[in-house]
C-alpha cells in the first residue's frame, strides 16, 4: 500500500509539473517547473528498484541539465519582457498528434505482454552496472567517452564567443 | 528494499512539513506592516537596480555545458569505482586500470584542449588578424 | 560470477583497430591543434587523412572474416567492410575538399578536422554495429559532430540556421530512435540484433509493444536518411552548411544511417517484414515524388541537390521495400555505392564554385561554365547525368538493379512510380547542364591547379561514376556478398548463444 501511494504521489508531481512546463505562459516558470517533473521521475526509479538511475536522474538531470536549461532560458532575448514567451501555436494539430500518439502508446501498453519483476525484490544495481562496464559492455563504455569528447568540442564550437583584441 | 529509502523519504517529508509550519506560524503570529523599502529585495544593502530577469552572459551557458559533460563522465566512472577493488582481487587489475585510464584520458584531452584554447576564460581573446606581426 | 577475462568478453583487436586508428587521429589533431594556428591547419587535415588511410588498411584485414566480436556487439563481416570503405573514402574526400576551402571560408581549425574524424568514427560504429547500443552510440557520435560542423561558419546566419534546424530536428529524431530501442528491448529482452531476431521469430502473435518500437525506429531512421515526411530539415541544413560538410552530410551521413537502417531491419526485424514493407513503400513513393517535384523549382544548386538527395533516399527505399533476397539487398547496397560517388563528384564541383565568403551557389552562376572551365563542366555533367540515370553511368546501372529487384519481388506499381520520377528528375538535372553549355555569363572560378585536394576529390568521384557504370559486375558482386554476409552471420548466431 505504501509504495502504491508513493507512486501516485510521485506520478502526480511529475504530471502536474510537466503540465506547467508545457502550458505556462512564462518560459522561466516552465523551466523551473521542469524540476518537479524530473524529481517525480527520479522517485519512480526508486520504486522500480533502479537505484543507480535514481541518483543519475538527480545528479545529471536536476543538477546539470536543468541548470543548463535555466541558463539557456535566461539567455533568450525577450527574457526582460515577462509574459511574451511560450505562446502556444497550432493547438489543434498538437492536440491531434498528442492524442494519436498517446492513444497508440496506451493501446500498446494495455495489450502487450510484459516481463514482470517481483515487486520489492530488486537489489542495488550500481555494482552490476560497474561490472558490466568493465566486462561485456567495455566497448560502449569506452565509446561513451568519445561521444562526450565530441559533444565537448561541438558545444565549444557552437557557443564560444570571441572578442578580437 | 524500500525500507532503505524510508529514512531519506522521511527526511524530505519532515523538511517540507517543517518549512510549511514555519511559514504558517509566521503568517499567523507576525505583525504585518509592509512598506516599500521593506519589500525590496536585499542586495548587500544597496537599492537594487532593474529586474533580476536579465539576459545572462553566454559564458555561463558554455561553462555549464562543459560542467554537464564532466558530470556525465563521473556518472560513468562511479559504478566502475564500486567494483574496482573486486576486479583487483580477481587478478584483473591491469585490464580494469587500463580501461579506466583510457576512458579518463580521452576526456582529459578535451579538458586540455578547452583549457589551452582559453575557452574556459571569461572572455576569449584571439589576436586580431591585422595586428599579427 | 565468473572471473571475466579477455576471452569471455570476446575481445578482438581486429574489430576495433580501425576505430582506434580514427580515435587516435582525432585526439592527435586536437593535441596538435593546441600548438598550430588556425590559419595553417591544413596540416591537421593531413593527420586525419593518415588516420583514415590507417583505418582503411586495417579494415581490409576484416574482409572475409564474417565473425563477431565483443559478444555480438560488433560485427566483423563484409557488410561492415563494404560500408566502412565507402564511408572512409567519402570522409577522405571531404577532408581533401576542405583543405583549401576551409582556409578560404575562415573555418579552419583543429575543431573542424577533429569533428570530421569523430563523425567518421561514429559512422564506422554504425556500419559494424551488432547491437542497438552500439548503433545508438555511433549515431550520437556522428550526429553531434555533424551538428557542430553544419553551424561552423558562426558569422553566417544561414549556417546558424542550418545548425539549429539540423540539431533540433536531429535531437528530436534521436529521441524517437532511442524510444524505439527501449521498446524493442522491453519487448524482446535483449539489445543484440541476433537475440532480437530469435525472440521475434519464436513468437507467434505480434506484440503491440514491438510494433510501436518498430514505428519509432522507422521515424528515427526516416529523419536520418532524410525520407519524406521526415525531410523538413534537409534543404536548409544542406544550404547553410559549409559546402564540403554538405557533401559529407549528403553522402557519408546518409550511408551510415542506411547501414544501421538496413542491418536492423534485415537481420533482426525481418520476421516483421510484412508490417514494415508497406510503410517503406509509402515512404519511398513520398520521398521520390516530393523530392523530385520540389527540386524542379529550386534556384540554388545546394537546395536542388538536397531535394535530389531526398529523392535518391526514396529510390534506395524502393529497393528496401522490395528486398526479400540477397540480390535485392545487394542492389540497395550497390545503389548507395553509386549514389555516394556521384554525389561526391557533384558536390566537388559545387565546392569549386563556392568561395566561402561569396558563395556562387545559384544555378545561374553555372551559366557558361563549359567555356571557361570545360573540365569542371564535364565533371558536373557526368555526375548529373548519373543522378538522372543515363547509361552507361553508375546511376543507370544502380537504378536498373534496384528496379529489377523490385519487379522480381512483384512491386510493379512502385517501379512505375520510380521510373516516372526518374523522367521528372531529368528536367532539373539537364537544366543545369543546359545552363553550363548553352548559356552565356556566369562567374569567375579560381584555377583548379591551385586546389589539388579538390581536384582529386572531383576526379575520384567522376572516375567512380564511370567505373561503376561501365564495369559494374565486380562491385555488384561485392555488394551482394556484403549483404549476404550480414544475413548469413554464422558466427553471430554462435556467439549469441553465450550466456
Amino acid at each position: 500500500m505504501g509504495p502504491l501511494i508513493t507512486f501516485y504521489a510521485l506520478a502526480l508531481l511529475a504530471i502536474v509539473s510537466a503540465a506547467i512546463t508545457a502550458f505556462s505562459r512564462n518560459i522561466v516558470h516552465s523551466a523551473f517547473a521542469l524540476f518537479g517533473a524530473l524529481a517525480g521521475v527520479a522517485g519512480i526509479y526508486v520504486l522500480l528498484g533502479a537505484d543507480f538511475l535514481f541518483i543519475i536522474q538527480i545528479f545529471i538531470y536536476i543538477g546539470g541539465i536543468l541548470v543548463v536549461t535555466i541558463f539557456a532560458v535566461m539567455l533568450t532575448q525577450g527574457i526582460a519582457d515577462v509574459n511574451v514567451s511560450n505562446r502556444a501555436v497550432g493547438v489543434l494539430p498538437a492536440l491531434v498528434t498528442a492524442g494519436v500518439a498517446g492513444g497508440v502508446m496506451f493501446y500498446a501498453i494495455i495489450h502487450s505482454s510484459w516481463y514482470h519483476a517481483r515487486p520489492g525484490s530488486a537489489t542495488p544495481t550500481t555494482y552490476w552496472i560497474g561490472d558490466a562496464f568493465l566486462g561485456p559492455y567495455v566497448l560502449p563504455f569506452e565509446v561513451a567517452s568519445l561521444v562526450l569528447l565530441a559533444a565537448l568540442i561541438g558545444a565549444i564550437v557552437i557557443s564560444r564567443q570571441e572578442v578580437r583584441e | 528494499m524500500y525500507a532503505d529509502y524510508g529514512v531519506p523519504l522521511a527526511l524530505v517529508i519532515i523538511g517540507l512539513l517543517f518549512m510549511a509550519a514555519m511559514m504558517g506560524l509566521q503568517k499567523l503570529l507576525a505583525p504585518t506592516n509592509p512598506f516599500r523599502r521593506k519589500l525590496m529585495p536585499y542586495e548587500c544593502g544597496e537599492p537594487p537596480t532593474g529586474s533580476a530577469w536579465i539576459n545572462f552572459n553566454v559564458r555561463f551557458y558554455l561553462i555549464a555545458l562543459v560542467f554537464v559533460i564532466f558530470e556525465v563522465e563521473v556518472a560513468f566512472i562511479y559504478p566502475v569505482a564500486t567494483v574496482y577493488l573486486d576486479w583487483i582481487r580477481r587478478g584483473q587489475r591491469w585490464f580494469a586500470l587500463s580501461e579506466l585510464l583510457i576512458f579518463l584520458f580521452i576526456l582529459f584531452v578535451g579538458l586540455v584542449y578547452v583549457w589551452v584554447k582559453r575557452d574556459l576564460e571569461w572572455i576569449k581573446r584571439i589576436p586580431d588578424q591585422d595586428s599579427v606581426n | 560470477m565468473t572471473p571475466l577475462n579477455l576471452t569471455t568478453i570476446d575481445f578482438s583487436w581486429l574489430a576495433i583497430l580501425p576505430l582506434i586508428a580514427l580515435s587516435v587521429g582525432a585526439i592527435v589533431v586536437m593535441l596538435a591543434g593546441t600548438r598550430v594556428d588556425d590559419e595553417d591547419s591544413a596540416a591537421l587535415g593531413f593527420i586525419v587523412l593518415v588516420a583514415l588511410l590507417a583505418a582503411f588498411l586495417l579494415t581490409m584485414f576484416e574482409l572475409g572474416q564474417n565473425t563477431a566480436a565483443f559478444r555480438g556487439s560488433l560485427a566483423v563481416d563484409d557488410y561492415a567492410v563494404f560500408f566502412e570503405v565507402i564511408i572512409i573514402i567519402a570522409t577522405a574526400l571531404t577532408v581533401a575538399m576542405s583543405l583549401e576551402y576551409a582556409a578560404d571560408a575562415g573555418l579552419a581549425g583543429a575543431e573542424y578536422y577533429a569533428l570530421v574524424a569523430f563523425a567518421a568514427l561514429g559512422m564506422l560504429l554504425m556500419a559494424a554495429a551488432g547491437d542497438l547500443i552500439i548503433i545508438f552510440l555511433g549515431l550520437e557520435t556522428m550526429s553531434i559532430a555533424v551538428y557542430a560542423l553544419a553551424g561552423f561558419i558562426r558569422r553566417d546566419a544561414k549556417s546558424n540556421e542550418a545548425a539549429i534546424k539540423y540539431f533540433l530536428l536531429g535531437a528530436f529524431s534521436t529521441g524517437f530512435l532511442l524510444y524505439g530501442i527501449a521498446l524493442l528491448y522491453g519487448a524482446t529482452g535483449s539489445v543484440r540484433l541476433t537475440a532480437i531476431h530469435a525472440s521475434i521469430a519464436a513468437r507467434t502473435a505480434v506484440n503491440p509493444l514491438l510494433l510501436l518500437g518498430l514505428g519509432m525506429l522507422l521515424i528515427g531512421f526516416g529523419f536520418k536518411v532524410a525520407a519524406v515526411p521526415f525531410h523538413m530539415w534537409t534543404p536548409d541544413a544542406y544550404e547553410g552548411a559549409p559546402t564540403p560538410i554538405t557533401a559529407f552530410m549528403a553522402v557519408a551521413v546518409k550511408l551510415a544511417a542506411f547501414a544501421g537502417f538496413l542491418r536492423i531491419f534485415f537481420t533482426s526485424l525481418d520476421p516483421l517484414a510484412t508490417e514494415w514493407s508497406p510503410v517503406l513503400w509509402a515512404l519511398a513513393v513520398l520521398s521520390m515524388t516530393a523530392g523530385n517535384v520540389i527540386a524542379l523549382v529550386q534556384s540554388n544548386i545546394k537546395r536542388m541537390l538536397a531535394y535530389s538527395a531526398i529523392a535518391h533516399a526514396g529510390y534506395a527505399l524502393v529497393g528496401m521495400a522490395a528486398a526479400n533476397g540477397r540480390e535485392a539487398g545487394g542492389a540497395v547496397l550497390y545503389y548507395l555505392l553509386a549514389y555516394a560517388f556521384t554525389s561526391l563528384g557533384a558536390f566537388g564541383v559545387v565546392v569549386a564554385l563556392d568561395r566561402g565568403a561569396e558563395s556562387h551557389a545559384q544555378i545561374d552562376d553555372y551559366r557558361g561554365l563549359a567555356r571557361d572551365h570545360p573540365g569542371l563542366a564535364a565533371a558536373m555533367a557526368v555526375c548529373l547525368l548519373s543522378l538522372t540515370g543515363v547509361p552507361p553511368l553508375a546511376g543507370f546501372v544502380a537504378k536498373f538493379y534496384v528496379f529489377a529487384a523490385a519487379l522480381n519481388a512483384g512491386f510493379t506499381g512502385l517501379v512505375i512510380i520510380a521510373v516516372l520520377n526518374s523522367v521528372v528528375s531529368a528536367y532539373y538535372y539537364v537544366g543545369v547542364i543546359v545552363a553550363m553549355y548553352m548559356r552565356e555569363g556566369g562567374v569567375a572560378v579560381e584555377s583548379m591547379s591551385r586546389r589539388p585536394g579538390l581536384l582529386i576529390s572531383i576526379a575520384v568521384g567522376v572516375a567512380g561514376v564511370i567505373a561503376l557504370g561501365i564495369y559494374p559486375q565486380p562491385y555488384m558482386g561485392a555488394a551482394v556478398n556484403a549483404f549476404a554476409s550480414a544475413l548469413g552471420r554464422p558466427a553471430l548466431h554462435a556467439v549469441s548463444m553465450l550466456p
